[in-house]
């Protein structure tokens, strides 16, 4: 500017040159390459001008009648339609203008000042004729580079036929061109292209790309030699802005006497507010984050504080537009956040509008000053015309800065925060917006609860799929939500709904290999998929809630329908209770009966395939056999690890093999808790068996003794012993049969009927085992009880051992007396002597001895066993009594039910002895 | 199939019985009079081979031998629809067919000489099972035949099998009426003493109780033998269903019985059922709870023993075992036992521990019934020994007089004195002593008196020792 005014004539290019030679400190020839650049940005400037035709055409019109010449204003017109008809000539606005802007600088040149200062550069312009060698290869340059990057983005740019005849403003339209082909390069990259048509290159010229086409000048400056009137070019570089705003201020300085900033000067500064540019007197405040009036300008405070009002649209505008454009370009945004832009572009291109509206008045004004009042833009006016604009922009601007950092679901959640808004201006606003943000949401979660395809590269829905995850795994681990893309116009319940029904379509076509298409797929894919408005107006349509309900719905159902019919999930449940769960009771009898030799001996002896055998022949020969041989076939004997000292009975377990989709239910770690239920019921079945063989040679050895009524005693007392050893097991047993299977088997037959999807199915499941494996004392918190009961299981075992030695013993004494009676019958049938005194004597040692031996040392060993005996069930009593899951009292309650054990240890029954217990435990 | 049992049909009231139970099971394993497999129950949930056995695919053959010394009943039997199914080698007739005259003496001699042709029968019954479990006799113990021929048997089954089970359902007498019989109660004694020292379990099916039952319960003024009988096949099919439908528990005989047996001679029990109803009742058949069956089960009124009622006398269940059948909520088990403990409905040992155990068993789809649940009550009471209390005075009246001697005395068992009666009662009045001993809290050291007595004194003695107690 500083160069421009005081530069006249020649010696402005002189000074120029010699200015150029100062600071880069090269010799004169060599500076050109550098004057000619600092010519052309002297040359150069913004050229806002409006690229509409008709505008200039009616500019055209309005200056002949202004001029009183209506005779030429309508043969222009009718030229003007000839022209337009035939389309002869592309570009007839540069044409039109050119026209325009030669009338123009006639008058003005005479009239103003300025003017004369600016046409001084005139004088300057032979100076960019200097020959620059190098100019010729680049421009061609220049010019391929032009045809081939940006042909189609610039409809202004010269045809080669025309390009002589407009070889004035090709320098203009390259200008525009280029500046719309940046934007055209920026925009290519975003996802919604804005036509060209809402991008004034004069409104948005932001000021990087403004600066790029300077360094771009040198193909210009070549054009420019071949101008015919240079000045012109020039002038009409300086722009309407400059110009006029010039023109202006030296009218202001005409009219006002004081130097306050007239109205309009002021309005042409907000107009460029309003598009983010900043103005002569309003600045931009980079400290303070929004626009400044000059402090100096003489502007009376009303104004100001209208004029920093309006500025805010500036500001806003500012906010939304680097928002966009910064988002835009990043692909990693995804497509909630491109639809999210692109939303905020339409709205942006809405605010273009209505600035090319005012900016078209401002104009207007200018070119037609006879103009009355009443029509003029003031400020009041735009601060009314703008009121609504400011809303919108404020809100978007809200929406931008809550937005920020956020994508996907989260940011259509911080769009549906604003939804509730009160004015329903803004509420429209925001449901507009929030329609467009939602579509993507919404079509993928029509893919994922149709199709159960999840199409989300960007990781914005809230359905988050783990690749890595095998099938057997799909249900549990493979789908989770992203708890943070739920959008919060979804209820969890929903999101949780929606996550099942693709992860049922999914376990449906990968697991159970079903491919049956959702009911009402095809209909809800060709209607439904623009309705992603319903979602977050559910408190007035409850369509979206049907929609979820119903495909939720159907898809679980068709889910569980294909695992009970096609995967039999009711028959291995059922297979489960009968084979882990011992209810096939015939069966175990059997397998145990035929195992009881192999399990007997050291775990390290049991071979796989002999039990297998056995368990073949048990399935032959029961109820079992008449199973599906499908499930028989899954049945199978499994060694648990063996640990030293084992014997077959610590480590068999039957086992049931489990695949296919039926796995998602009975998991391995599900199968583990069977074995280690079946491990546990299989204990107690077999101390119901030892019992019951206990008490089998009790009634036949009672009858057997007789002869040896001094063993009554000890038969008694073994009697007793094994009666209330049978009572506790019995007990024990029928509490597993009601309180630990029954009844868990009850609830879950109860769940896996009411079962709306998998998950409640796979819960119930889950829940049945873990409280028969409670009930089973199986967890960590009955460890201790479940030691005590080994304990006692183990004094079964001793118990039987004891008896059984003294039945051998008994019946080996009763086969020595049957053997002295026979020799004694023998003997007299054969005429002698039954017995000698010597015999006699002999065998009244014996039996003496006999006696002597067994008598005292087996009643003390079954006193001994049975008080350690009647110990450990009073201390079993007492710990299950003082168990905090309540269940077990039932055992507690079965195991003393007439109180016998009460009378003994009074603190088996009484609450306090179980706080007692706990307290000292802790 | 394992745990197979075989029953033994002896005399009139034994084949009567047994073949009102294989009726019962017949209908309720949908097996057709012939023995043939009914179409609609092909369903494999039952155990048919406990009682059955599979003659081919469709043909079932129970494990039942029957035995007669006179043909009224056995004939009866081969003109009814049933007569095909049987095994007809498995029936066996006394080619005398005089019967036994209502003599125990006389059915035990017989059974004595038929030894060879009746174990060929029983042996090829058991041989054709893969694992005995036991045998079940059915007879009574006032006639001739079930009494003599049953005890004889059960002294021999007990030799041939020592390791198997024998379970009898024996009926008693009916004290209500006179008999015609009037050798009953030295029938009785005689068969008691076998049933005590031979059998693992007796359910004692009372006449008394049964007749009583059906005239004040069922409204039927003259109780025929099928009425009656009817009950007792109830009884009988029921008390076994835990068996011919498997379940956790109580799957064989053992398990059954073991429970509910703490010493070898207390092993007589018991039965119970409800709802009591003849098909006129139907109708207003109220709503069952677990509870209410249970409750009704310790009802004296609905026992099939007639025990009196003796408050002050201290008599209690040893042991309960109550079958439910129906649909049963088993959540409610465990209520209804609160319940009753809390209201003390039952009387339990003060020597051990006791409690009543519960069997939910399936019901066969193929009977209808008109009552939701009913339930069968096995329990070891230790009243039931006022039964044989009854037939030890009874008897005593009759020995008093040496009345109807001689029809004893002519059978070789009895031809050089009459010790096996004494002998007899003598077993008869222990059972009775041990079951009063079993109300008292020191019935755990029961025996240990008798035996200090025996040892310092009985040593000197050879052979038989006798038990004499030495009551305080």
């Amino acid at each position: 500017m500083a160069v421009r005014s005081s530069g006249e004539g020649n010696t402005a290019a002189a000074l120029l040159q010699k200015l150029c030679c100062k600071i880069t400190g090269l010799t004169d020839d060599s500076v050109i390459p550098h004057y000619q650049f600092a010519l052309r940005i002297l040359g150069s400037n913004s050229t806002p001008v409006d690229a509409d035709e008709f505008q200039v055409v009616q500019k055209i019109k309005r200056q002949l009648v202004r001029r009183g010449r209506e005779g030429d204003a309508d043969s222009f017109s009718e030229m003007h339609r000839k022209l337009h008809s035939q389309g002869v000539l592309r570009n007839r606005w540069a044409v039109l203008h050119l026209f325009v802007t030669l009338s123009d600088t006639g008058e003005t040149s005479q009239r103003s000042a300025v003017g004369e200062a600016m046409l001084g550069l005139r004088l300057g312009a032979p100076a960019t004729s200097t020959p620059f060698p190098s100019s010729t290869p680049y421009t061609e340059n220049r010019a391929t580079e032009r045809v081939t990057s940006k042909p189609s983005t610039d409809s202004l740019m010269p045809l080669a036929g025309a390009s002589s005849s407009t070889s004035h403003h090709s320098q203009q339209t390259t200008l525009s061109s280029g500046i719309s082909s940046i934007r055209g390069d920026v925009q290519s990259d975003g996802p919604t292209p804005v036509p060209q048509s809402f991008m004034p290159s004069g409104y948005t010229t932001p000021c990087t790309p403004w600066r790029e086409e300077q360094s771009r000048r040198p193909p210009d400056t070549t054009d420019r030699q071949s101008v015919f009137r240079p000045p012109e070019t020039a002038l009409v570089l300086r722009s309407s802005r400059a110009m006029t705003s010039s023109t202006l201020t030296g009218r202001a300085q005409h009219d006002n006497t004081a130097s306050e900033v007239p109205e309009s000067e002021l309005l042409k500064d907000l107009i460029y507010t309003f598009q983010g540019i900043e103005g002569k007197w309003i600045k931009l405040d980079a400290g303070r984050d929004g626009y400044r009036i000059d402090s100096q300008a003489g502007i009376p405070k009303a104004v100001r504080h209208i004029v920093s009002k309006l500025s805010e649209c500036g500001w806003l505008y500012n906010k939304i537009r680097t928002y966009v454009q910064s988002r835009s370009t990043d692909k990693a945004f995804g497509l909630i956040g491109q639809s999210f832009c692109a939303a905020l572009h339409q709205e942006l291109t809405e605010y273009y509008r209505l600035i090319a509206v005012l900016e078209a008045q401002l104009q207007q004004e200018d070119d037609d000053q006879g103009i009355g009042e009443g029509d003029r833009l003031t400020l009041k006016r735009l601060v009314v015309w703008t009121y609504d604009p400011l809303l919108r922009l404020k809100m978007l601007a809200a929406l931008v800065d809550a937005g920020k950092g956020k994508k996907g679901g989260a940011l259509a959640s911080t769009v549906y925060a604003y939804m509730q808004h009160g004015d329903p201006y803004i509420k429209a606003l925001i449901k507009h917006t929030l329609t467009l943000v939602s579509q993507p949401i919404y079509s993928t979660l029509m893919r994922w609860i149709y199709d159960g395809e999840l199409e989300d590269t960007y990781h914005e829905f809230f359905v988050a799929s783990d690749p890595t995850v095998k099938d057997d795994r799909l249900w549990h681990d493979k789908y989770s939500l992203r708890k943070s893309m739920i959008p919060s116009f979804l209820s969890t319940d929903q999101a949780r709904r929606i996550l099942l029904t693709g992860k049922s379509i999914n376990f449906l076509r990968q697991v159970c290999q079903d491919r049956t298409a959702i009911r009402g797929r095809d209909s809800a894919m060709n209607t439904d998929i623009k309705h992603g408005q319903s979602m977050f107006i559910q408190d007035e349509d409850a369509s979206f809630q049907k929609m979820i309900d119903g495909v939720y719905t159907d898809t679980s159902r068709h889910l569980l329908d294909v695992l009970h019919a096609k995967y039999k999930f009711m028959d291995h449940l059922k297979a489960m209770r009968r084979y882990l769960l011992l209810g096939q009771g015939d069966f175990i009898r059997h397998l145990m009966d035929l195992l009881e030799e192999d399990l007997a001996k050291p775990a390290g002896n049991l071979y796989l395939h002999n039990l297998n055998g056995i368990l073949e022949t048990a399935i032959r020969a029961t109820n079992a056999q008449y199973d599906d041989a499908d499930i028989l076939k899954r049945l199978d004997v499994r060694l648990l690890e063996v640990s030293p000292g084992d014997t077959g009975w610590d480590v068999f377990s039957l086992d049931y093999h489990v695949d296919g989709p039926i796995r998602t239910v009975f998991t391995p770690e599900c199968m583990i808790m069977y074995l280690r239920v079946f491990n546990f019921l299989w204990r107690a079945k077999r101390m119901e068996y030892i019992l019951a063989v206990i008490w089998k040679n009790q009634v036949s050895n009672a009858r057997a003794l007789i002869p040896i009524p001094e063993l009554g005693h000890i038969l008694h007392q073994c009697q007793m012993l094994g009666c209330e050893m049978q009572h506790f097991i019995q007990q024990v047993q029928y509490y597993i049969n009601f309180e630990v299977l029954e009844c868990s088997w009850d609830e879950l037959l109860h769940k896996v009927q009411e079962a709306a999807d998998l998950d409640h199915l796979i819960a119930a499941h889950q829940v049945f085992l873990d409280t028969v494996l409670c009930r089973c004392l199986l967890d960590e918190k009955s460890r201790e009880i479940l030691t005590q009961l080994r304990t006692i299981f183990d004094l079964i075992i001793q118990f039987e051992t004891a008896q059984d030695n003294l039945y051998q013993a008994a019946n080996e004494e009763l086969d020595s007396r049957n053997h002295f009676d026979q020799q004694r019958h023998k003997r007299t049938e054969e005429g002698e002597w039954a017995v000698t005194e010597e015999q006699e004597q002999e065998e009244q040692e014996r039996r003496r001895t006999f006696l002597k031996n067994i008598i005292p040392s087996t009643r003390a060993q079954m006193t001994v066993l049975a008080q350690s005996y009647q110990d450990m069930v009073l201390r079993f009593l007492v710990m299950v009594t003082s168990h905090p899951d309540v269940s077990l009292r039932f055992l507690s309650f079965r195991l003393d039910f007439n109180q016998h054990y009460k009378v003994k240890e009074p603190t088996v029954r009484s609450p306090l002895a179980g706080y007692r217990q706990r307290s000292r435990a802790i | 199939m394992p745990r197979e049992i075989i029953t033994l049909q002896l005399g009139q009231c034994g084949n009567q019985i047994g073949m009102e139970f294989w009726k019962q099971l017949c209908l309720e394993h949908g097996i057709s009079p012939e023995g043939i497999l009914e179409e609609f129950a092909t369903e494999g949930t039952d155990r048919k081979d406990v009682f059955f056995y599979q003659a081919d695919d469709e043909h079932y053959i129970p494990r039942s031998v029957l035995l007669d010394l006179e043909p009224r009943v056995i004939n009866s039997i081969m003109n009814s629809p049933y007569a095909n199914l049987y095994n007809p080698e498995n029936i066996y007739l006394s080619k005398h067919g005089g019967g036994a005259g209502n003599n125990w003496a006389s059915g035990y001699s017989q059974a004595e000489r038929l030894y060879d042709e009746i174990f060929d029968i029983i042996d090829r019954e058991a041989d054709g099972s893969d694992s005995l479990e036991g045998f079940v006799v059915c007879h009574s113990i006032a006639g001739g035949t079930g009494s003599g021929m049953g005890s004889y048997l059960l002294e021999r089954l007990n030799d041939r099998f020592p390791k198997k089970l024998i379970q009898t359902y024996s009926v008693f007498p009916n004290v209500d009426e006179i008999s015609d019989v009037v050798v009953q109660p030295y029938n009785s004694l005689l068969t008691l003493k076998r049933l005590t020292q031979n059998a693992d379990c007796v359910v004692v099916l009372d006449n008394t109780a049964l007749n009583r039952i059906a005239a004040d319960r069922l409204h039927i003024d003259t109780p025929t033998f099928a009425q009656v009988n009817q009950l007792v096949s109830t009884v009988m099919s029921t008390s076994t269903t835990t068996l011919r439908y498997p379940g956790y528990m109580n799957n064989d005989l053992i398990g059954l019985i073991a429970s509910l047996i703490p010493t070898p001679r207390l092993h007589f029990l018991m039965t119970g059922y409800t709802p009591l109803t003849t098909d006129s009742q139907v109708a207003n058949v109220r709503k069952t709870t677990v509870l209410d069956v249970m409750r009704r089960l310790l009802q004296p009124k609905n026992m099939m023993v007639s025990t009196p009622v003796h408050r002050q006398a201290n008599h209690c269940y040893i042991s309960i075992l109550n079958i439910i059948q129906g649909e049963v909520d088993p959540t409610q088990v465990h209520k209804s036992l609160q319940r009753i403990r809390e209201r003390k409905l039952a009387q339990f040992i003060p020597w051990g521990p006791a409690s009543i155990q519960v069997a939910l068993s399936r019901k066969s789809p193929y009977v209808q019934t008109a009552h939701r649940v009913s339930g069968l009550m096995l329990a070891n009471h230790t009243s039931i020994s006022h039964l044989f209390e009854r037939i030890l005075r009874q008897y005593d009246k009759l020995r008093k007089r040496e009345a109807f001697m001689d029809q004893f005395k002519k059978e070789a068992i009895f031809s050089d004195n009459l010790d096996e009666f004494d002998n007899s009662r003598e077993t008869l009045q222990q059972l009775v002593d041990e079951y009063q001993a079993a109300t008292r809290r020191d019935y755990l050291s029961w025996g240990t008196q008798q035996v200090r007595f025996q040892t310092c004194d009985v040593l000197l003695l050879h052979g038989i020792i006798k038990h004499t107690v030495i009551r305080l």
